[in-house]
C-alpha cells in the first residue's frame, strides 16, 4: 500500500490477507479429504455419487457468481451447462476424446454462443433478466430436440467415449473422481479469488445498487456481460465433465427443470458464499438419491422442497449459520 | 400461407389470454408468475377430470374448469405468495418457479405423462372453407371466444371501479394505497381470475393443441417473450405482443418448421437491443 495509509488500513489489510491464505488453505485441505476418501474403504457407489455432486457443485459455484455475487437471477443455467455438454460428447465422439481439446472445444462454442447472447441479456434486469435467461435455455432444449443431425433429438447424444488426458484413459470411478475433485477445487480457489479481488468487489456494488454503481463511474453492462460469459464457461466445463461421466447427454440437460435444481442448489447452500452451493449439491444429490422412486414423485418433491426452501429459509443453509453468527451482535447493539 | 396467418391469429388469441394474466399479476404485485404455465395446464387436466369424473359434455367441463382453478390459485395466492410480499421480487419469481414444478408433478402423479387428444366438440366439429383452404371452424370458435373474453378483460380494466383501482395500484402503489385502494385483497383476487383466464386457455385449447402435464411450459415461455416485448405490466404492450409473436411464429413456422422458436427468439433479442424497456410499451426493466 501507498505510505500515506493509516495504521488501521494497513490492519485491516492484512486481517483480510490472512483471511484468504486460510480459506484458500481450507479449500486444499478440504479437497485433499476428498480425495483420500476412495482409499479409506468409500464404496463406489458413493463415490459416483460424490462424483456427480461435485460436478453440480462445480455448476452451482458459477450460477452463484452470477446470482448470489452479481445479483443476476438466472432461471435458464442450464443452457450454459446442456450446451458445453452436447459440444464436448459431439466432439469427442467425432474427432478425439481427448478431454483438453474436448473442453476447449466446448469453451469455444460457449464463447461463441454466450457473448452475443450476453450481449443481449444483460440489457435487463431483475425480473426481465430472469424470464429471458429461461427462454434462453428453453431455447436451446427446443434446438437440441430438433436439430438432430447433430443432437439425435430427443434420444440424445450416446456413445461418448471415455476421456483420455495425456494419452492416458480415464476410467469412470476412482481416476474420474479425482480429475473431478481436482478440477472443482481449481475452481473454487479461482472463483474465491475472483470474488476477493477488486472485480469481485465491483460486482458486489452492482448486486447492492446498479445505478449507484453507474454513478461512480463502474461500467456495470460490461461487469455483467463478463460476469455472464464467466459463469457460462464453468457451467461447460461441469457440462464436460458430466457428460464423459455419463457417457452422453440428452436434451432434458438443458430443460427448465435442470435450471431450477442449480437454482435451488445454489439457494439452499446459501447464495453468496462459494461453499454454499458445494454443500447445496451435496445435499441434492444424496436427497434426489434418496428419494427418487419415479420422476413424477420426484418432481413433485422437488417442488415442495424448493417452495420450502425460499418460504422458510430464504438464505439458505449458509444464511442461517452466519444469522445465528451475527445475532448476538444485534442483541448487544 | 394463409393458413399459417390464420393459424397465428389463432394462437396469438389464446398467447393473449395468458399474457394479459401474467401482465395484469406483474403490474400489481411485482409478481412475475412463472407457474402460469402450469395454471394453464390445470385448465386442460381440470376439463378432462369433469369430462371423465362426471361424464358431462365439453362446453359444460369449458364452463367449470376455470371455477375450479381460480380458488386453487387463490389459495396458492394467499399460502405461498401473499406471505413474501415483503420480501425482494426474486422470491416470488424463485416461490412460483417452485410451485410450478409441484403442479406439473401433481399432474403427471395423478394423471400420468402421456398426451391425449380431445376431438372437437359438436357443432364445432366440421371444416370450413376460407378463401378456398380448408380450416378446422373449432380454431375460428375458440379463438373468437378468447378473444371476446380478451376484450372484456380489457373493458372491465378500463372503465370498471375495479379497473380503475387496478390501474391505479398498476401506476402508483404507494399513493393508491394512500387514497384507500386494498392492494392485498385486490392482489388476490386478480391472481385468481389471472389463473382462471390461463386456465380457460388451456381447457379452450384443448381440442386444437393437446393435453399434456408440459403443455403449460411453452405457452409460459411464449407469453414471457410477450410481456418481455410489449413491456412487463403494460396491457398494450401485451395486446401487440402477442400477435406479434404469434405472428412471427406461425408464419416463421412455414419457413423453419421446428427452429420457428428460435426465430422467434432471435427477433425479441434484437427488439430488446434497441428497447430494453419492451419494444411497444413503456414497460418497466426490473
Amino acid at each position: 500500500m501507498t505510505t500515506g495509509a493509516p495504521a488501521s488500513c494497513d490492519v485491516a489489510l492484512q486481517a483480510e490477507a490472512r483471511k484468504r491464505r486460510a480459506t484458500a488453505i481450507l479449500i486444499v485441505v478440504g479437497a485433499l479429504l476428498l480425495a483420500g476418501l476412495p482409499f479409506v474403504g468409500v464404496p463406489p457407489f458413493t463415490i459416483t455419487l460424490l462424483t456427480e455432486a461435485l460436478i453440480f457443485a462445480i455448476w452451482a459455484m458459477s450460477l452463484d457468481l452470477m446470482t448470489g455475487y452479481t445479483g443476476m437471477l438466472s432461471f435458464g443455467h442450464a443452457a450454459g451447462f446442456g450446451l458445453g455438454g452436447y459440444a464436448a460428447g459431439y466432439f469427442a465422439r467425432e474427432v478425439t476424446a481427448d478431454l483438453f481439446a474436448s473442453l476447449l472445444v466446448a469453451e469455444l462454442v460457449i464463447l461463441a454462443v454466450a457473448l452475443p447472447i450476453g450481449f443481449v441479456a444483460i440489457r435487463l434486469s431483475g425480473a426481465a433478466f430472469a424470464i429471458f435467461s429461461l427462454c434462453i435455455a428453453q431455447v436451446f432444449f427446443q434446438i437440441a430436440v430438433a436439430w438432430r443431425a447433430v443432437t439425435e433429438g430427443m434420444d440424445g447424444l450416446v456413445g461418448v467415449p471415455l476421456p483420455r488426458l495425456l494419452g492416458v484413459t480415464i476410467n469412470v470411478g476412482t481416476a474420474f473422481y479425482l480429475l473431478t475433485v481436482l478440477t472443482a477445487a481449481a475452481i473454487c480457489l479461482g472463483l474465491y479469488q475472483l470474488v476477493q479481488s477488486p472485480f469481485g468487489r465491483t460486482l458486489g456494488a452492482i448486486r447492492a445498487n446498479e445505478d449507484r454503481a453507474a454513478s461512480i463511474g463502474i461500467n456495470v453492462r460490461l461487469h455483467k456481460w463478463l460476469v455472464f460469459v464467466i459463469s457460462w464457461a464453468i457451467a461447460g466445463i461441469a457440462g464436460t465433465l458430466m457428460v464423459f461421466m455419463k457417457a452422453g447427454t440428452t436434451p432434458m440437460s438443458l430443460y427448465w427443470i435442470e435450471s431450477g435444481n442449480v437454482l435451488i442448489m445454489a439457494i439452499f447452500g446459501g447464495l453468496g458464499t462459494l461453499f454454499g452451493p458445494i454443500i447445496g449439491a451435496t445435499t441434492f444429490v444424496f436427497l434426489r438419491d434418496v428419494l427418487t422412486t419415479g420422476f413424477e414423485v420426484w418432481q413433485l418433491a422437488f417442488g415442495v422442497v424448493f417452495v420450502a426452501v425460499v418460504l422458510l429459509f430464504p438464505s439458505g443453509l449458509a444464511g442461517i449459520v452466519s444469522h445465528a453468527w451475527t445475532l448476538p451482535w444485534r442483541a448487544r447493539s | 400461407m394463409f393458413v399459417n396467418i390464420l393459424n397465428g391469429v389463432v394462437y396469438g388469441s389464446f398467447l393473449l389470454l395468458t399474457s394479459l394474466g401474467l401482465s395484469l399479476v406483474f403490474g400489481l404485485g411485482r409478481v412475475v408468475n412463472f407457474a402460469h404455465g402450469a395454471l394453464y395446464a390445470m385448465g386442460g387436466y381440470a376439463l378432462i377430470a369433469v369430462m371423465h369424473a362426471v361424464g358431462a359434455g365439453y362446453w359444460l367441463g369449458l364452463l367449470v374448469a376455470p371455477l375450479l382453478v381460480i380458488p386453487i390459485a387463490i389459495a396458492i395466492e394467499r399460502v405461498a405468495i401473499h406471505p413474501i410480499r415483503h420480501r425482494p421480487d426474486v422470491d416470488t419469481l424463485l416461490v412460483t418457479f417452485g410451485l410450478s414444478s409441484m403442479i406439473v408433478g401433481g399432474i403427471e402423479y395423478v394423471w400420468g405423462t402421456g398426451t391425449r387428444l380431445l376431438p372437437p366438440p359438436s357443432p364445432f366439429d366440421a371444416i370450413v372453407y376460407v378463401f378456398g383452404n380448408q380450416y378446422p371452424i373449432y380454431r375460428l370458435a375458440a379463438a373468437s371466444v378468447s378473444l371476446l373474453v380478451s376484450a372484456s378483460v380489457l373493458l372491465v380494466i378500463q372503465f370498471s371501479p375495479v379497473g380503475l383501482r387496478i390501474r391505479a395500484i398498476t401506476d402508483d402503489p404507494g399513493m393508491a394505497e394512500a387514497l384507500g385502494v386494498n392492494r392485498k385483497r385486490l392482489l388476490t383476487l386478480v391472481f385468481g381470475c389471472a389463473a382462471g383466464l390461463a386456465a380457460l386457455a388451456g381447457a379452450l385449447g384443448a381440442p386444437i393443441f393437446a393435453i399434456h402435464p408440459e403443455m403449460g411450459m411453452n405457452i409460459l415461455i411464449d407469453s414471457f417473450l410477450v410481456v418481455v416485448l410489449g413491456g412487463l405490466g403494460s396491457l398494450g404492450g401485451s395486446v401487440i405482443g402477442a400477435f406479434f409473436v404469434a405472428l412471427t411464429k406461425s408464419i416463421g413456422g412455414g419457413y423453419f418448421a421446428e427452429w420457428s422458436t428460435a426465430f422467434l427468439f432471435l427477433v425479441v433479442a434484437f427488439g430488446l437491443i434497441i428497447r430494453p424497456t419492451g419494444v411497444f410499451g413503456r414497460g418497466r426493466v426490473a
